[in-house]
């Protein structure tokens, strides 16, 4: 099982290398070598999945409150220290990369809720959320969410701030919490969206409104969806071929090594690739969601699904996104996207899910 | 169902929703988005062949092109336009601001490379040539532009060109003309612009998202337009050039035997290249000259024949044998018509047909008019091809006319009197002929019968048209009528008291007969047409001087043109 999931995961990560490579093969100076860059992220990504895989996954239990304050500091000094790059504050610098946060606390609070709705009675040792109130069913989780939400929120990261919210949705759905409070919470989510528009910075109410209509800034807001779309529409069924696609090629698709690396693959390998790639990242995701079904623990069964969750939200978002179904917001896609960050926290989420699978057996 | 059923079925739906949206955009919208990414990346600079050449009889090039240089943008990053409008202007040496201004008015869109400026000297198209390598964006394309080594020469037969206007543009938007088109307006230019037309070719050429030059994909070469020959004499057109210089009025002439125009000058005439080099104070100062020098007046304007129409009395009476040669008329200066009297210019005497043609007696017309009757005169006026188009090459010819008492009965509701009559034998009244059917008028007199189609078009592209062009209609006269009016066109130079008396003096013997119109207002026009060598004539002459005096004085000018032909060896 282990082997299926690493093998899966090595196919899009080398997908995403070529893609890369061919996105920025052209471009002067630094660029050239930033597959490379990918490749040892994938190197240090595959080492930590090798140590993670055989760390007990148990140890996150004690270790969770640890996690969850490790990751609203790491999203405090962002706004300290952070590295302003494309209008957002999202990076810290170590030595000779960048690290995102957001990135990190995505696992952070997964583990966080995964923990926090496993408490078991010490009484009777049942499971303790099917009896919680609307107090610690859901504000209080909620408010432990909300905090760094708000903070990846803030840097401006409204795409990775939506995907926490997303995740916490389908866990207390996934747990035996009432449906009652879960409406409740998205009643009172949805209904002051109109409110919270005058929140919304002028980028990402124009992002919005362009998701609507992308042709009412063709060459503003609404460009990186036209040349996306067209990006992908051009690959045809098999594709313009590796290494030709004029879209990006070019240049007309912007971040096309990272965000709407999906377009730079799908217009050079068509619709054939776009196909393999979205299967491939569904069985990585029936995986997860086979192990946790498999496990027994409540912890690992909700870490499992909350891993398999987060990987599933994000994938779909991009992907959509990219072909202009959903808004853009700054996601990446995970694994093949460019970006040491989330490709590392990625393997290591893996790492804990084939972890949780082999674990299993021991109890 | 479990809530994690629930969710895993959610799971499946949305990336199955995922490859629904893939398949839209590949299988179902493929062909659009593969179209758009190509326009994207793909720009066109197109590039003209050259407009054919016009040329005369010998081959001799009368109009052709010469090369300018055109300086184009590839628009794609909009705010790198600045910049090189600013590297622009050091080079060409023209305000930033004239050249923004000159970008916006010809900014289409970001895929069509936008012109800034036109026609610069080959120094700076060479200096811009190698400064591409630093601004890709900026192309230089040649322009072949319409070039007139002879300036004037010739303008009403050729015409000039201009960027199509709208009236033509709907006509010809079918046969691939497009807006900004350069296509011929008037004469040679527009009759045969068809075959004078270019092929546009060009370079496809593949760009980045800045607009940047990345690699040719293709090039299609311009195709030249074909070479137009005309019937023309260089030589003699310059002849006729000359000596209509100065007098408004027109020049024709052309060979008897088939038709073929060898000089056609019109005056006041323009300079072509106005129009190429868009010197707008100077084109709209040509609409509005009231000369109206833009007029072809040898086929577009029509006049009163006067004197000129006697040949056509003269013909139509010996052939109807309404007089004989032997037939005299008195003329004692003037004559009663009904109760009016009738005059003539002067007392001629006793009169046989030769005297009056030589002498042009208004006297003898008249009563010679009076015994043919007003439809006859009509008819032969036609049959020697007046008051109908000819179907002449150039555009914009007129038809003229020649009244016809059925013609006034039914248009004017007013009866035809016997004045009427004399007026029409004389050529005045209603009676209105261009100067090339004076020409063609005269003709059967100088080729023994035959009426031709006038004809400019020798050769088009190296194919030589002439035998189907050259169409010969006899006129069906009495070989000895032709003869004895032939005669006294011959005497109207020779005759002491002749009213071409002028020519008597050349070398070469001359017939042909003058005609002085009275107009309502102003001088009168002076015609003459003849036809020369008389004993075998190899050239029709037409004079017309439009308020330009007696008929004396069109033959003055033809004097001139045949002195100069005949110093020059050209007869």
């Amino acid at each position: 099982m282990k082997i299926k999931i690493l093998i899966l995961a090595l196919i899009i990560c080398i997908l995403g290398v070529l893609s890369i490579y061919s996105s920025t093969y052209q471009k002067e100076g630094v660029w050239q070598d930033i597959y490379m860059r990918q490749v040892l992220w994938m190197g240090i990504g595959l080492f930590c999945f090798f140590i993670v895989s055989r760390f007990n996954y148990r140890k996150l239990w004690d270790a969770n409150y640890f996690i969850y304050a490790l990751a609203l500091f790491f999203l405090l000094l962002v706004f300290i220290l952070g590295i302003v790059r494309l209008g957002a504050q999202r990076w810290l610098r170590f030595a000779w990369f960048n690290f995102q946060p957001s990135e990190f606390a995505k696992l952070a609070i997964i583990i966080f809720l995964a923990r926090y709705f496993s408490r078991k009675s010490v009484n009777d040792t049942s499971l303790l959320s099917g009896k919680f109130g609307i107090f610690q069913g859901l504000i209080l989780p909620f408010v432990f969410v909300a905090i760094p939400m708000f903070l990846i929120i803030e840097q401006p990261d409204l795409g990775s701030g939506l995907i926490l919210l997303l995740v916490f949705i389908c866990l207390l759905y996934l747990t035996h919490v009432r449906l009652k409070y879960i409406f409740t919470l998205l009643a009172l989510l949805i209904l002051p969206v109109p409110f919270f528009w005058h929140f919304l910075r002028d980028y990402q109410k124009q992002r919005l409104l362009v998701f609507l209509n992308p042709n009412i800034d063709p060459l503003g807001a609404g460009y990186t969806i036209i040349q996306s779309r067209i990006a992908i529409g051009s690959g045809g069924f098999f594709g313009r071929g590796w290494l030709s696609g004029s879209q990006s090629q070019l240049y007309f698709l912007p971040e096309s090594h990272t965000d709407f690396i999906f377009a730079t693959f799908s217009e050079q390998w068509g619709f054939l690739g776009g196909c393999l790639l979205i299967l491939i990242y569904y069985l990585i995701i029936r995986e997860g969601f086979a192990i946790a079904q498999r496990t027994q623990d409540t912890f690992g069964k909700l870490l499992a699904y909350g891993i398999s969750l987060l990987l599933a939200i994000q994938v779909f978002i991009n992907i959509a996104m990219n072909m202009g179904l959903a808004p853009v917001v700054g996601l990446p896609l995970p694994l093949m996207s460019y970006g040491g960050s989330s490709v590392l926290v990625t393997f290591v989420a893996l790492g804990i899910l084939v972890n949780i699978d082999r674990t299993r057996n021991v109890f | 169902m479990e809530r994690k059923s629930i969710l895993s079925l959610i799971i499946i739906i949305m990336f199955l929703a995922l490859l629904a949206g893939l398949f839209g955009l590949d299988i179902l919208q493929g062909e659009k988005f593969r179209k758009q990414s190509d326009s994207n990346c793909i720009r066109l600079i197109s590039q003209l062949g050259s407009r054919g050449n016009i040329l005369d009889r010998n081959g001799e090039i009368i109009v052709d092109n010469k090369l300018s240089y055109d300086v184009m943008i590839l628009p794609q990053d909009l705010e790198r336009i600045d910049f090189v409008l600013g590297k622009l202007n050091r080079i060409l040496g023209s305000e930033v601001k004239e050249l923004k201004a000159v970008f916006k008015k010809n900014f289409i869109s970001k895929s069509v490379p936008v012109i800034v400026a036109t026609n610069i000297e080959l120094k700076k198209a060479i200096l811009l040539e190698e400064y591409k390598a630093e601004e890709p964006s900026i192309v230089i394309t040649p322009r072949p532009l319409r070039h007139y080594p002879y300036g004037a020469l010739a303008c009403h037969v050729i015409g000039y060109v201009n960027e199509i206007d709208r009236w033509r543009l709907t006509k010809l938007e079918d046969y691939g003309y497009k807006t900004k088109d350069i296509v011929g307006f008037g004469g040679i230019e527009e009759k045969y612009d068809y075959y004078l037309r270019q092929e546009e070719g060009g370079l496809s050429v593949e760009v980045n998202h800045r607009g940047k030059f990345m690699r040719v994909l293709g090039f299609q070469a311009p195709q030249n337009g074909k070479d137009v020959q005309l019937t023309l004499d260089l030589n003699i057109q310059k002849i006729a050039e000359e000596a209509i210089s100065g007098r408004k009025g027109s020049v024709i002439l052309m060979n008897p035997e088939n038709g073929e125009i060898l000089a056609l000058a019109n005056y006041p005439n323009f300079n072509p290249a106005v129009f190429v080099d868009q010197r707008s104070t100077l084109i709209s100062s040509l609409f509005n000259n009231p000369d109206s020098p833009l007029v072809n007046r040898a086929i577009a304007s029509s006049y009163p024949p006067a004197s000129i129409f006697k040949i056509v009395d003269s013909a139509a009476a010996l052939e109807l044998k309404k007089i004989n040669l032997s037939t005299t008329f008195i003329c004692r200066g003037s004559t009663m018509v009904g109760s009016r009297k009738y005059s003539c210019w002067d007392t001629h005497g006793e009169e046989d047909i030769f005297a009056a043609i030589a002498h042009s007696c208004d006297i003898f017309f008249y009563k010679t008019g009076l015994l043919l009757g007003a439809q006859n005169i009509h008819d032969y006026a036609l049959k020697l091809g007046l008051g109908r188009n000819i179907g002449f090459e150039l555009p914009y010819e007129t038809s003229g006319f020649i009244p016809s008492p059925l013609w006034r009965k039914i248009n004017k509701f007013q009866s035809w009197f016997d004045g009427d009559t004399a007026n029409l034998s004389i050529g005045q009244g209603d009676c209105l002929v261009t100067p090339l059917q004076a020409a063609g008028l005269i003709t059967p007199f100088a080729n023994g019968g035959y009426l031709v189609s006038p004809y400019i078009l020798k050769a088009v592209g190296g194919l030589d048209l002439s035998a189907k062009k050259k169409k010969l209609t006899a006129v069906n006269f009495k070989k000895s009528n032709i003869g004895a009016i032939s005669k006294g066109l011959r005497r109207v130079v020779t005759d002491s008291n002749g009213t071409g008396n002028a020519l008597a003096v050349l070398p070469v013997a001359v017939a042909g007969k003058t005609g002085t119109a009275e107009v309502f207002r102003g001088s009168t026009h002076a015609w003459f047409v003849g036809f020369f060598p008389f004993d075998k004539p190899k050239f029709v002459i037409c004079v017309f001087l439009e308020n330009g005096g007696p008929g004396h004085a069109a033959a003055v000018i033809a004097k001139r043109i045949i002195e100069a032909m005949n110093t020059q060896g050209l007869i």
